[in-house]
């Protein structure tokens, strides 16, 4: 009796464990695994689901757009599967991994090559984006395949707080000129003139003013073949954070340390420790709405002194992408297709994403767009003839750079190691990530 | 009854004849339909929903898995690339001084509190209710942002100090050398659940043996050590095991207060932390996978060392 | 064990310590004020983050990070009555969810876990050890590499979206930790009680029921409370299972007033987070009755 117990229990054990282990097999690209969509109309039609990070007003405006769709378009129903953002990709990882992945997937420049390279991603070449601004398109390129459309425009810059400025009795920096040395020279009088720790915050974890600075020495962050920049770029960058330091412009590294785990709400030049921070410019209106005032927008440096040669581009402040095993691939892209080309979507959008890449929608909704909204418009197309190529997204394992560059400069700065070894193991750490 | 302590004798004597031998098996197994009765939902548990995944984790370990394509087979691979992996080294440096340190202090504050709430006096359930609070809240994120707040170096700690006259001038929260110390104060803090346990153990020792004992003139200490200790054993065991347990695993905490980086230098990197990040961040299940069983290895080779230890303090009534 | 003379079983009593401290004297006096002196002092250092909490609940967002203490000017009271309402769905939603899923989890888990503890601690079959061992093994291994794995196999029965996967496992007593827990509290049981009943012809089952289970007061009090906290504020689970944000629970739920790349509705989510902490704290106060609720009790004849 006990033995026929046991064998039973064996056996079933083993079956568990081969149908897992099967079913892990069984989610490679090409089988098919379920749509993952959960209807709430459901009868008959079309179902896909839509997941997204937000906040509450993006969750309101992304539902409103959905519904705007789906009177649009009878027969089709999509249910949207709000999120937030640090916890999204876990949760878009484990769905892929079950086969499970949403049909419509927002997707960020940082995982879309994970994602884009791995074939989990449909090829979204039918979707319509001649009358997206140049540059724009090509974020979501990846190994010559378009799998992210562009769902806001946004760059990389500086903010500055005006009431420091004000309090320093200085006058806003030329931003169209101004080189590094500069910025340290603008960032250290500041900060002692108003009595501020930060005359520039977050500037060394900054991947993308990393990116222009490795650009402006002529290489490039990420290449098809791996890392674009050799030790002595990173070197020469974590020089310039401690010269900054010593000039006593970028804070102490307690509170350089302290100010990489704030929240947007408790950043340096919102509660006015700050006269400048890195920032998107799409996070203008949140960013000031914090502070109580508004931001004014200041170009990152060059090494030239010329805003032209800073080689800054486009970025996606997120994008749209569709899950390589959907269903319904031809639903999914034409829904992709109206939100990047129907004035509809963006009125109700309001830019909260980014500025929309279209240049006619983004003509018809300027309108509409806040004050605020609008300034960030009127930035991104000031810069346009400042921005060079578009580099390629980050390739697997790159996505981490900004996280890796901090961690190695924080020691640095601490002095624990010199800016070579430093440089050294943040390129090594680098390497290693993309290797595997 | 009889035929009980015969075998109890048998078995004290160690049985030596085949006779003995068989007897003995036989009571081994005397209540196995009872036993496996009782024990159906658990085995069903750990057949359908433990057991597979386990050995699924177990044969990820040896691939590369990105969560994203299918495993691919690599052999030892992963257990190799740990030993040469600097961050892995640094995690379980962090995890460990977090084990020794952490868990003897969190679990004498929980045995202090429990007994101190233990006797009879006036707004003991509130009094209690407040000091579980914080291990309602401990995982939180608002928590969390409190935390750091608090351990900057403007922040309400560092004021304290400053009003007793110490010169505070350093981050605790951004500093590599003191942030580990601020999630082992949480850590600590959040005392709540052991407390709770000894709390119910402590209910479980009859009130008549400290009665008899302060008849007999014993003093509160001697009560302690005599009648409490060995009593309350088996729960300190308990509490012991799997706090240990735990902090190897411990996660939400580091997780939050560090917002998912692992502390400034991956001074606050916990395994379990960096486990997740190789995981989910970096799409490396399968080396994640592995460092999941050398964690499982060094739990268990913990474990043991406690139980085989517990044959000589904890104190059971059957 | 040394059995005192006296042998009673009494069930019901009032707790056993509390009858000791009869005589008051002055001195006996002083030393309880200084006493809850001490105590009211270190209870405010406890929950000083928690009034912090509320405190930061009633200041609107952009005040929150820029005013140190606790001292409140004015009562915002809209993060309370506007953030009920700034999700998907009304807060009671949420907390409806979690409350359907607490109450499965503590059904599943003093069901499974009573059983399975009484089978370790008292009963004697064969590869007892191993399975014990096997149970404990089950705790060691962290969950976020056993979570994609148990997601395929819920996946592949199509429980995605539903609240199986986070009530059928504790049916199945998964939660180890709680077996544990109850087998050491079997353990400290004398088994003369056992032996009593086994003489009266009582079998295993009426054993368990009569004579068990009255006896595990506290352990079960303790196995509830833990559950439903646990439970309730379990993130990882809920936030793969479900997708529809109808059915999100309510850790889930607060996650959503945050967004790290804009602003975040910081006093929305403390406020929700003071409101979901009551049923956690009134949880708590009442299942202490049950934990207090002590045995005086000894072996039997």
């Amino acid at each position: 009796m006990a033995l026929n117990r046991r064998q039973f229990l064996v056996g079933a054990g083993g079956l568990a464990a081969a149908a897992t282990t099967m079913g892990l097999g069984a989610c490679a690209p090409g089988s098919s695994g379920g749509s993952g969509s959960q209807g709430g109309g459901g009868g008959g039609g079309t179902n896909l689901a839509l997941a997204f990070w937000g906040n509450p007003t993006r969750n309101k405006n992304t539902q409103a757009e959905i519904d705007a769709y789906m009177k649009a378009n009878p027969g089709v129903t999509i249910s949207g599967q709000p999120g937030e953002f640090n916890t999204y990709w876990d949760k878009l990882a484990t769905q892929t991994a079950g086969g499970n992945a949403p049909d419509i997937i927002q997707m960020d420049m940082n995982y879309i090559s994970e994602y884009g390279s791995r074939g989990a991603l449909l090829d979204l070449s039918k979707v319509d984006v001649s009358k997206f601004v140049e540059g724009t398109v090509d974020s979501g390129k990846i190994n010559g395949k378009l799998v992210g459309i562009n769902a806001g425009i946004n760059s990389a810059l500086i903010f500055a707080n005006p009431k420091v400025f004000e309090k320093a009795k200085m006058d806003l920096p030329d931003d169209k000129t101004w080189t590094w040395d500069q910025l340290i020279e603008v960032g250290a009088e500041v900060a002692s003139k108003a009595g501020v720790s930060f005359g520039v915050a977050s500037l060394m974890g900054s991947d993308a003013l990393f990116g222009t600075f490795v650009r402006q020495h002529g290489k490039e962050l990420f290449t098809e073949n791996g890392l674009g920049f050799d030790v002595a770029e990173a070197q020469a960058w974590y020089d310039l954070m401690l010269k900054g330091q010593k000039a006593k412009a970028f804070g102490t590294p307690e509170q350089a340390s302290e100010e990489s785990s704030k929240v947007l709400d408790q950043s340096a030049i919102v509660v006015g420790t700050a006269a400048m921070q890195y920032y998107n410019s799409n996070q203008l209106e949140a960013v000031s709405a914090a502070a109580g005032q508004q931001l004014k927008m200041l170009r990152g440096a060059s090494l030239a002194g010329k805003a032209t040669e800073r080689k800054t581009w486009y970025k996606a402040s997120m994008l749209w992408s569709a899950s390589a095993k959907t269903k319904n691939p031809d639903a999914a892209i034409a829904w992709i297709n109206w939100f990047a080309n129907s004035p509809e979507a963006a009125n109700i959008d309001l830019a909260e994403r980014g500025i929309p890449p279209n240049a006619e929608v983004l003509a018809a909704v300027k309108p509409k767009l806040s004050p605020a909204q609008q300034t960030v418009a009127k930035y991104i197309s000031d810069i346009k003839s400042e921005v060079a190529t578009t580099p390629i997204a980050p390739p697997p394992g790159g996505g981490t750079i900004a996280t890796v560059l901090f961690r190695h400069g924080i020691d640095v700065l601490f002095g624990k190691t010199s800016s070579a070894d430093g440089a050294q193991k943040f390129v090594d750490e680098l390497k290693s990530n993309l290797q595997s | 009854m009889s035929a009980i302590s015969e075998l109890s004798t048998i078995h004290r004597a160690k049985a030596k004849t085949p006779e003995e031998k068989r007897l003995l098996a036989k009571e081994a197994g005397r209540d196995n339909k009872a036993g496996y009765l009782f024990l159906l939902p658990w085995l069903i548990g750990l057949v359908l929903i433990i057991g597979g995944p386990m050995i699924a984790s177990l044969y990820l370990s040896f691939t590369n898995y990105s969560l994203i394509q299918a495993p691919k087979w690599v052999g030892l691979d992963n257990y190799l690339r740990m030993l040469s992996d600097p961050r892995l080294h640094k995690s379980l440096a962090v995890t460990f001084t977090y084990v020794i340190v952490g868990v003897p202090l969190q679990l004498i504050m929980a045995l202090a509190v429990a007994m101190l709430l233990n006797e009879g006096m006036k707004g003991l359930p509130f009094y209690r209710s407040v000091f579980y609070l914080p291990s309602m809240l401990g995982s939180s994120v608002a928590i969390a942002v409190l935390w750091r707040q608090m351990f900057e170096v403007d922040g309400l700690v560092n004021q304290v100090l400053r009003k007793f006259g110490i010169p505070a001038t350093n981050s605790w929260i951004g500093d590599p050398q003191y942030a580990l110390w601020t999630i082992i104060l949480l850590h600590v803090w959040t005392f709540g659940s052991p407390m709770v346990i000894f709390l119910a153990g402590l209910r479980q020792i009859p009130g008549m043996y400290y009665e008899a004992a302060s008849v007999d003139g014993a003093s509160k200490w001697a009560q302690f050590r005599k009648i409490t200790l060995p009593l309350l054993s088996p729960i300190i065991f308990f509490n012991l095991v799997l706090q240990i347990i735990n902090a190897f695993q411990a996660f939400t905490q580091a997780f939050v207060v560090s917002n998912g980086t692992g502390g400034p230098a991956d001074s606050t990197l916990f395994y379990t932390l960096y486990l997740y990040q190789r995981g989910f961040v970096q799409f490396q299940m399968g080396y994640a996978s592995a460092m999941a069983w050398l964690l499982v290895v060094i739990i268990a080779v913990f474990t043991a060392i406690n139980f085989y230890f517990s044959k000589r303090w904890v104190f059971y009534g059957d | 064990m040394a059995t005192p003379a006296e042998t009673t079983v009494s069930l019901n009593g009032p707790a056993p310590q509390e009858a000791i401290h009869h005589r008051a004297t002055g001195r006996d006096r002083v030393t309880s004020v200084i006493k809850h002196i001490l105590l009211i002092a270190a209870s405010v250092i406890m929950i000083y983050p928690l009034l912090w909490l509320v405190a930061s609940s009633l200041r609107p967002t952009e005040v929150i990070f820029r005013t140190p203490g606790l001292w409140l000017n004015d009562l915002y009271v809209e993060n309370y009555t506007k953030g009920w309402y700034s999700l998907s769905y009304p807060f009671g939603q949420y907390i409806i969810n979690s409350f359907i899923v607490v109450i499965g989890a503590i059904a599943g888990n003093l069901f499974a876990c009573t059983l399975a503890a009484y089978a370790f601690a008292r009963l004697k079959f064969r590869l007892r050890g191993l399975w014990f061992a096997i149970m404990l093994l089950t705790l060691m291994l962290p969950f976020h590499v056993v979570v994609v794995p148990q997601y395929i196999l819920f996946n592949a029965l199509g429980f995605v979206n539903t609240f199986v996967p986070l009530i059928l496992p504790k049916f199945l007593a998964t939660d180890a930790f709680f077996v544990f827990l109850m087998v050491q509290f079997i353990r400290g049981i004398p088994r003369e009680l056992d032996e009593a009943a086994t003489i009266d012809g009582c079998g295993h089952w009426k054993i368990f029921s009569r004579v068990m289970l009255p006896l595990m007061g506290p352990a079960i009090a303790t196995t509830a409370i833990f559950t439903f906290i646990w439970t309730w504020s379990d993130f990882f689970t809920p936030l793969i299972y479900l997708t529809d944000p109808i059915a999100y629970t309510v850790p889930v739920a607060l996650r959503s007033f945050l967004d790290a790349t804009a602003g975040s509705n910081w006093g929305a989510m403390f406020a929700m987070s003071v409101v979901t902490l009551i049923p956690l704290f009134l949880v708590f106060l009442f299942g202490q009755l049950f934990l207090v609720k002590g045995i005086a009790t000894t072996g039997g004849k």
